[in-house]
């Protein structure tokens, strides 16, 4: 059966979606992305949906339930590269993922991953 | 909404700067478009800020229920701009000298 791959980096968890996302997937996601953050003991994961062209809702729902679960595992979620289109359409389906946070990019959602596990920094540092 | 989103892909902008100062009339359709284009923009990682509203305008906002508690608004273009600026760790400074070649402003990007 097909997985979305999921990368340790360290503190963080790295997900890169590059296929169509199908709903059995996105559940699949869910169940592998949950599992990982607590093995590993994630402080946050980062999802690039640069590739990804076209989101529905139940993927918008999707993206917010696993930054809801991550949160509760304390990981901090970051959705990186949305697209204009796929922007457009989640406002228009009136999900503002107001409890995601988002970035340009992969390299600015590595930043700000860092920001905000900024007490990690200080703990290694002192 | 798809050229400003555009850009900021483009631009690989953070902020982006929403000015109405040349908006005669907001009505709700007008209001409606302006919250679901900041929504996506914050979707793709850049922040809206509006500026330029005049008090009609404002009251009218009110008026029509619309609720911008999430969006930041300033006075003026410049504040905006300051603003900016400010959450990209920049600062305009003035440049002493320069034998009256008037006033000059230098941007320079804070270590």
């Amino acid at each position: 059966m097909e997985r979305i791959p999921i990368l340790r980096m360290g503190q963080f968890l790295l997900v890169t979606i590059q296929v169509d996302m199908h709903d059995r997937l996105a559940l699949q996601l869910q169940d592998d992305l949950t599992e990982k953050i607590s093995e590993c003991s994630s402080r946050g994961v980062l999802i690039d949906i640069s590739t990804l062209e076209i989101v529905d809702s139940f993927i918008g729902r999707m993206l917010a339930n696993i930054a809801a679960m991550a949160r509760v595992l304390d990981a901090e979620t970051v959705v990186v590269g949305m697209q204009p289109a796929v922007a457009i359409t989640l406002v228009e389906l009136g999900m503002s993922l107001s409890g995601v946070r988002t970035a340009l990019n992969v390299e600015t959602g590595m930043e700000l991953l860092y920001e905000l596990r900024g007490d990690f920094h200080s703990e290694m540092g002192g | 909404m798809e050229s400003l989103l555009q850009a900021v892909v483009q631009t690989n902008s953070r902020v982006a700067i929403i000015d109405i100062t040349g908006v005669p009339t907001v009505d709700t359709l007008v209001a409606q478009h302006l919250l679901k284009t900041i929504t996506a923009a914050r979707l793709m990682g850049a922040d809206c800020i509006i500026s330029g509203v005049r008090p009609q305008i404002a009251q009218t906002i009110v008026h029509l229920g619309i609720d911008l508690a999430g969006v930041i608004t300033k006075a003026k273009l410049s504040d905006a701009f300051a603003l900016a600026l400010q959450r990209s760790g920049q600062v305009v400074t003035k440049v002493n000298g320069g034998n009256g070649a008037g006033k000059r402003t230098l941007l320079r990007r804070e270590e």
